[in-house]
């Protein structure tokens, strides 16, 4: 059996289902991703796990045990918040050694693990200012210490980097993972956000309504989606259905298809479109063009502002068959 | 330069601040130097200045008394607070934030409802029958205790929206505090400040408090403000000195409570 394992696991306030039989395994040191739009249960799943938020049904075991009877001290498990959630009134070392001290640990041994968990997240110097005295950043740093600092057997991470700055949020989710390999860490990563979920999982569960859609590793995610809802959820697919794309590709399909707008070849081929209007991304230019009634959206590499073509232009393209996703 | 940097614009500006400033500290000043007149009636200034006044009011026993249970009765409302308030606080904001929504229309009921108009009803309910506490101090601790609810209740509450109550009891209980534990320690010395401004702001304003007093007690148990008005037909240097020394004892709180506020901002 893996290491943690989520069985049939409800959860409902009221008549309202949260989420209901949720099953997932993940192994020993793996980084797991849930991925989803808010509203999705996610959240209450990791919270759940956590025991904070009380389940209705099912089992979570934990290197065997079962946690659902655990109240939240008993668990063993590590948790970063949204909000940082720094106690205020305490320094950065006062915060960190928190669950030391409610662990009854030996001054001594608790100020080194301390300043090692503090020098790990790279804040060795910061251990006495307090928490209005940090930035953003830190604030997450100083919390993901103080969560690591009691050897937890699993660490959850509640979408830790949704308030801080684009730059931040990018160092700060390579620090995560690297530390997250560096201690074999098993841990699991909220998010909405699909470039964090790809770039950081070694796993990611997708989430819609309160069940998991699909699973898999980055890149089964992202060039299979399982339906129409991951299609759309991640990246920026084309969602066409039966009859439209049937016309468009001029053979007969059963069911809605999903295209990558990166997979279809602009210039060339044999359907004939017009462009409608275009917005740079930077290294990516993003068409908007009109295939005989069909609306897409093409990406194509910024080669050179030579490449660029005008809106109103006429164009055509091509969408190679193994670029055609069926979706249910 | 902006217009009341000008000079002129500024001198105005400062006159009249200082004209207002004046106006108000007047009658205080005509008090003080009243305290501490010999005699002062048909001379523009007093004949001649002596502390006597205030060595004969501190050597009364009567408002010495009236002193210390103006004091017992404030401290003891402040003292029933704490422990009805922070509890009801946590639970509120913790286990059932919608009553918060409740609890601010309570809190306004003592200011709804004019002194005199609930004075008179407290009479009614607690002036016979098995809570006879009409005359006794123990019915002003629980009136006083309604006044000060809404200070330390909206203080408090500010304090703990402040700091994300929730996160922050399940950080510490996922570090592996209990509740009580993580509430003693993680919440309470966060709410330090708001419990301490809304103790002394309500503690100013209950030391000056008369018409309850007066109402409900009388001088069965004198308060400072009910002997105060006792002392009406004695001699006005006397009673200057009375009301002198109650605005030093307030104007000290007042000076305190906001040492604590500008300490921690």
């Amino acid at each position: 059996m893996s290491f943690l394992s989520i069985q049939n696991l409800h959860k409902n306030y009221g008549s309202t289902a949260i989420f209901s039989d949720i099953n997932a395994e993940i192994e020993q040191g793996e980084f797991v991703t849930l991925l989803g739009p808010s509203g999705c249960g996610k959240s209450t799943l990791l919270r759940c796990i956590a025991g904070l938020t009380e389940v209705n049904g099912g089992r979570i075991l934990l290197g065997g045990e079962d946690l659902v009877p655990l109240a939240p001290q008993k668990r063993g498990i590590g948790m970063v918040f949204q909000s940082y959630a720094l106690f205020p009134n305490m320094t950065a070392a006062q915060n960190v050694a928190f669950g030391l001290r409610m662990q009854k640990v030996g001054k001594a041994e608790s100020a080194q693990r301390v300043q090692e968990a503090l020098a790990m997240v790279e804040l060795g110097d910061f251990a006495g200012r307090y928490p209005h005295q940090l930035s953003g950043g830190q604030c997450q740093r100083v919390a993901l210490a103080r969560s690591l600092v009691t050897r937890p057997r699993l660490l959850l991470l509640d979408e830790p980097l949704s308030a801080l700055d684009a730059r931040i949020r990018k160092h700060l989710r390579e620090q995560i993972r690297s530390i997250q390999q560096e201690l074999g860490l098993t841990t699991i990563f909220v998010t909405h956000d699909q470039e964090e979920a790809l770039v950081m999982s070694d796993r990611i569960f997708l989430m819609n309504a309160g069940r998991i859609v699909q699973s898999g590793d980055a890149e089964t995610l992202y060039t299979a989606p399982a339906d129409a809802f991951a299609a759309g959820f991640i990246g920026n697919y084309n969602l066409l259905d039966a009859p439209t794309a049937s016309r468009l590709l001029g053979r007969p399909l059963s069911s809605q298809v999903a295209i990558r707008p990166e997979a279809i070849v602009l210039g060339q081929g044999p359907i004939s479109a017009i462009i409608r209007s275009h917005s740079l991304l930077g290294n990516i230019i993003r068409y908007r063009v009109d295939a005989g009634g069909v609306e897409l959206l093409v990406d194509v590499l910024n080669r050179s502002a030579d490449d660029l073509h005008a809106n109103g232009h006429p164009i055509s393209l091509d969408i190679a068959a193994s670029a055609v996703k069926e979706v249910a | 330069m902006s217009r009341a940097d000008a000079p002129g614009a500024s001198l105005y500006h400062r006159a009249v601040v200082w004209l207002l400033f004046l106006i108000l500290l007047l009658p205080l000043a005509g008090t003080l130097l009243y305290s501490l007149a010999t005699s002062w009636s048909a001379t523009i200034l007093p004949d001649g200045l002596t502390f006597k006044w205030y060595l004969q009011l501190w050597g009364e026993p009567r408002f010495l008394k009236a002193f210390g249970q103006s004091l017992l009765v404030c401290f003891g409302a402040l003292a029933l607070s704490v422990v009805l308030i922070l509890p009801l606080l946590f639970v509120v904001h913790y286990h059932f934030p919608k009553l918060d929504a409740l609890m601010n229309v309570l809190i306004l009921l003592p200011f709804a409802v004019p002194p005199v108009v609930s004075a008179v009803g407290l009479l009614q309910l607690y002036g016979s029958g098995p809570l006879a506490m009409v005359g006794t101090p123990w019915i002003l601790i629980g009136c006083y205790f309604t006044i000060a609810l809404p200070f330390m209740y909206r203080a408090i509450t500010n304090n703990l929206q402040a700091i994300n109550l929730r996160d922050l009891m399940d950080a510490a209980h996922l570090l592996g505090a209990s509740t009580w534990r993580a509430a003693f320690v993680v919440v309470l010395p966060n709410l330090r400040k708001g419990l301490m401004v809304s103790l002394f702001l309500s503690f100013s304003f209950l030391f000056g408090e008369f018409v309850f007093a007066n109402l409900l007690v009388g001088t069965r148990y004198e308060t400072l403000q009910v002997y105060l008005n006792n002392m009406k037909n004695s001699s006005g240097h006397f009673n200057s000195a009375l009301v002198i020394s109650y605005f030093f004892f307030v104007l000290v709180f007042t000076w305190a409570a906001n040492r604590l506020n500008r300490d921690k901002a």
